[in-house]
């Protein structure tokens, strides 16, 4: 079946689309009147009864007005979908703002959001290669997915108690419910891809614009596959043994550690991270991480031989232009704002602030988000789309459409998203390639004598840098946050050891207090800060963490004073500090810089590596799924492959 | 929680049950401070009751049915029936496939 020309398959993604949001009880109703402070409380009476269309209809206005707010409610009823369950009034100074509560019920949104997800699946094409789906391997992995799955349900019931309405997680036919669900899901969605993996391994960039995470649910969609792919992995002995006991052995000691009960409401991380530090959620995220880890090495290791630089780019330079549009669209229609949310299956809602070059009253751009969760992780989406451009235009010497689409949309994403560093590390790659190319006679005709000079120069000048006052502050600038966020006399294992080590100013503090300066300088004073003031390991925990995406530990166990905001650590290398510990950290950093050693001839790969660890270092982009994705996915295919770009 | 302290509320301090039976023409006093509570029977019948203890006794005989409650029961029911109906075809799918071509 040819799915491009097929009309019914249009037609029912049409009707899934449209069709929950007119589901109406309002035919008892005359008169929907116009929301306002005075019109509350007709909808305060008729909860479930008017459909969101209806809702619309009456309510021009909320259709692009920038003080209604549209928010899922998944604890609804299967019979509330798509109708209004409620408002909130708020006034903030002289606007007031609705907040309009849109009944979504989970049971129905895996089911609704699943679907269209695996009809637009439909529209790549098949691939010539023939898949075997009748292998026996394949059904047990399929089966196995589907448990593992309704046990993270099992797992984070303090998650999901908030998302189900009357499903009684107590009870095992409510598992059984969901272990379905899942089934269908996966087979559906795992047989769909194997048909089309050679072209996906292209598309990768759309992860970017359909996150593909289910409302009311810590579930990506696309971990699914990579789960399956890492169960295949393990019923193939397809994998390396070393990895495996190592890996086995750190999960023994995070089993046996996880002593405690702690909530972390996911927010943005929503999808991949630990909800409830507890026994069986510790336990289903190891075999998640660990399936996800083997799962897209597999993949990668199956497909690589697909990808294509100019597809990729293509791609890229696509999905860029329609996360740039569609988040500027969304942002300043609050229905389509809703619409963004729950069909491309964001963490959050897209950004509510309408204008992108808005500064605040300091002076300072605010950085813009789109339907991204963090303006800095689509930042360096951006970054990375301008960067693969750049290596597509050397490698071809032309220039196609594509790139120029490519360039201007991350271009002005970039801008958008206020992302500095990736602006710097881009400028610093153009200027590379620009003297590569060029060969000017100032900087290839230096002699020995002047480079020693230059050396010395650089050196002293950092000595003294060193050596200033303005450094101390910025060394001190970390312990001075946390000792200001610390409360009453309770004080995190890690402050007390930076205390301690600053009173006496052993090694500890010297090199504490560099990485002290680089946070500083980065911004990242306050939040690492409020980081080490919570950070509170045994010293088995400092070395060995307490377990794959698992913040609830460090957010329950200490307390702090109260913070305006909520603040997450602002750098995946600190959070998989905790996650992992510090040694197996330095050792995965010591491996990449073997391999960067390695790959020293490859500019693609070194340019990609420094951008990636940069941004890492201070951004917690590998806690969202498809930064990690994607990261994993560039180091493993630039990896020691020949894009060179000595012939052009 | 028992059927009774999910539609009438907790159940009130020194509360008695009283035996009606001995007293065929017993007439509920309003409390002042209940709010009034609606309750349906399994036919979609309804009575208002104003007191804790008439609550009590019209949901221990029979009047503790919820039409939104069985509503969404039923409507769960039909969704996992849906699902096995979908799982029966996808599986079946291949199977008829293969038929097919042979």
């Amino acid at each position: 079946m040819k799915l491009k020309n097929n009309f019914v398959v249009y037609l029912v993604i049409v009707v899934l689309l449209v069709a929950p949001w007119f589901n109406s009880s309002a035919d008892q109703i005359d008169y929907i009147p116009e929301l306002s402070q005075e019109a509350n409380p007709f909808y305060e009476i008729n909860p479930c009864k008017i459909s969101l269309f209806e809702f619309f209809n009456a309510n021009r206005k909320s259709l692009y007005q920038d003080h209604y707010f549209f928010r899922a409610n998944n604890k609804s009823s299967i019979s509330c979908f798509g109708k209004i369950t409620g408002i909130a009034v708020q006034q903030n100074n002289l606007q007031t703002q609705f907040f309009i509560s849109v009944g979504t019920n989970s049971l129905i949104n895996i089911l609704l959001q699943g679907s269209i997800w695996l009809l637009l699946l439909g529209f790549v094409k098949k691939s010539v290669l023939k898949v075997n789906l009748e292998n026996y391997l394949h059904n047990i992995a399929i089966l196995f997915t589907a448990y593992l799955l309704a046990f993270s349900i099992y797992a984070q019931q303090r998650f999901y108690d908030e998302s189900f309405y009357l499903l009684d997680l107590n009870k095992n036919s409510s598992y059984i419910l969901m272990f379905l669900i899942f089934l269908l899901l996966t087979k559906n969605l795992v047989e769909a891809y194997l048909e089309r993996t050679n072209q996906l391994i292209n598309m990768l960039p759309y992860v970017f614009f359909i996150a593909g995470i289910f409302s009311g649910y810590n579930i990506v969609l696309f971990s699914i596959i990579f789960l399956y792919s890492g169960i295949c992995s393990l019923l193939e002995r397809n994998f390396s043994g070393k990895f495996i006991i190592l890996y086995l052995s750190l999960s023994f000691w995070w089993l046996i550690n996880s002593n405690g009960s702690f909530y972390f409401n996911p927010g943005k991380f929503r999808g991949f991270t630990n909800s409830v530090y507890e026994f069986n959620s510790n336990l289903f995220w190891i075999v998640f991480f660990l399936l996800l880890l083997l799962g897209i090495f597999r993949e990668l290791k199956n497909n690589a031989q697909y990808f294509e630089l100019s597809q990729f780019t293509k791609y890229f330079s696509h999905s860029s232009s329609i996360i740039l549009l569609t988040g500027l669209i969304s942002s300043n229609f609050p229905s389509l704002n809703f619409f963004s949310y729950y069909y491309l299956g964001l963490q959050r809602n897209v950004v509510e602030l309408i204008n992108p070059f808005a500064f605040d009253e300091f002076g300072i751009k605010i950085s813009w988000r789109g339907i991204s969760p963090s303006s800095e992780t689509i930042g360096e989406f951006f970054g990375i789309c301008l960067l693969i451009n750049l290596f597509d235009i050397v490698q071809k010497s032309k220039l196609e459409k594509f790139n120029y689409i490519g360039v201007i949309f991350s271009g002005i994403g970039l801008y958008f998203s206020d992302n500095r560093t990736s602006i710097v590390i881009i400028f610093f790659v153009i200027l590379f390639l620009f003297i590569k190319t060029t060969k000017p006679q100032l900087f290839i005709q230096v002699s020995m004598q002047r480079k020693i000079i230059l050396f010395a120069l650089f050196f002293g000048l950092l000595y003294f840098f060193f050596q200033s006052e303005t450094y101390e502050f910025y060394s001190e600038s970390l312990i001075s946050n946390s000792r200001n966020i610390q409360y009453d006399s309770i004080f995190s294992s890690y402050l007390i050891l930076l205390n301690n080590n600053f009173e006496q100013g052993n090694v500890l503090y010297y090199f504490f207090g560099f990485f002290s300066a680089i946070g500083y300088l980065l911004n990242r004073s306050e939040m690492w800060g409020v980081f080490f003031a919570r950070y509170n390991p045994t010293i088995n925990e400092l070395f060995l963490g307490s377990g794959p995406l698992t913040l609830g530990q460090l957010y329950g166990e200490i307390k702090i004073d109260v913070l305006t905001t909520f603040l997450l650590p602002h750098s995946s290398f600190l959070s998989y500090v905790v996650y992992f510990g510090l040694l197996p950290v330095f050792y995965l950093l010591y491996r990449l810089f073997k391999l960067m050693r390695e790959n020293k001839g490859n500019f693609m790969f070194l340019s990609l590596s420094i951008f990636i660890l940069l941004n890492v270092f201070k951004n917690d982009s590998l806690n969202y799924f498809s930064s990690f994705l994607l990261y994993y996915f560039l180091l493993f295919i630039f990896n020691k492959r020949s894009f060179s770009t000595k012939k052009n | 929680m028992s059927k009774v302290v999910e539609l009438c509320g907790e159940i009130p301090q020194n509360f008695e049950k009283i035996d009606f039976s001995s007293n065929p023409n017993f007439v509920f006093e309003n409390d002042a401070s209940y709010p009034a509570r609606q309750l349906f029977d399994e036919e979609g019948n309804t009575v208002f009751v104003n007191s804790f203890i008439e609550c009590d006794h019209y949901v221990s005989g029979g009047w503790g049915f919820s039409p939104v409650l069985s509503n969404e029961l039923f409507l769960i029911d039909f969704l996992t029936y849906a699902v096995i109906f979908l799982l029966v075809v996808t599986y079946s799918k291949n199977f008829f496939k293969r038929l097919i071509k042979k």
